[in-house]
């Protein structure tokens, strides 16, 4: 009889194919992290040295495993087993559509008195929304 | 979609995972299909039939029709055993 390779996640069950998919993914995120917190306390030390095309250089190289982050999570959504997908692309519209909720509302509030919103608050709010909905999802189909 | 594909597992003595193997997806998706709360894709339809050697419409309807019924047959009676 075949051997599985299923194995549960927070956010669904996962066949060996997204298992690969899912660890190349985390792998070019937290490459991209750990280039941006390097880039910013570099930037933050040095940043008069880096006025000009040298600074714009560091900010672009960031970008590279960002950008490889994206595709990887891409590829790992158009091979994704077909329930996983669904909870993924449920979870994405939700968090992007709380996520421009938030961002437009907050400018209304910011006109009446409230605080000022950082440009950190929507990615925060956006990140909590999808991945509690990506668990919330994963629950569902269990 | 209504399916069969509980009592053909215990028909081939396969487990979720087993079918789930030979399907290519996870365990949760034959799990949640045999439930009712996620119906296939065709595609994957199709492979489920393929994998149990019958016509997809012996193995899954639509909602209100019994799997194995043709189109506007009425849904057959369980005879006691």
């Amino acid at each position: 009889m075949r051997a599985t390779t299923t194995r549960e996640s927070f956010c669904g069950d996962l066949t060996a194919n997204d298992q690969r998919n899912m660890a190349r993914y985390n792998g070019w995120l937290v490459a991209w992290m750990a280039l941006w917190v390097g880039a910013r306390f570099l930037v933050e030390a040095r940043g008069e040295q880096l006025a000009g095309p040298l600074g714009w250089g560091v900010v672009a190289l960031t970008l590279v495993p960002g950008a490889l982050a994206v595709g990887t999570y891409v590829r790992f959504l158009r091979e994704a087993d077909e329930l996983l997908r669904k909870i993924q692309l449920e979870a994405l519209a939700l968090a992007f559509g709380v996520g421009v909720l938030f961002m437009t509302s907050w400018r209304l509030v910011e006109k009446v008195g409230g605080p000022q919103l950082d440009v950190n608050d929507p990615v925060l709010v956006m990140y909590v929304v999808w991945v509690t909905a990506q668990w919330l999802g994963a629950r569902r189909y269990r | 979609v209504n399916n069969r594909l509980r009592v053909l597992r215990a028909e081939h003595d396969w487990s979720q995972a087993d079918l789930a193997g030979r399907a290519g997806v996870s365990r949760q998706t034959i799990n949640a299909i045999e439930t009712g709360k996620y119906d296939p894709s065709l595609p994957l339809a199709f492979k489920i039939a393929r994998i149990f050697g019958q016509p997809i419409e012996r193995i899954f309807a639509p909602d209100g029709e019994a799997p194995g019924q043709a189109p506007g047959e009425p849904a057959p009676i369980a005879r006691p055993a």
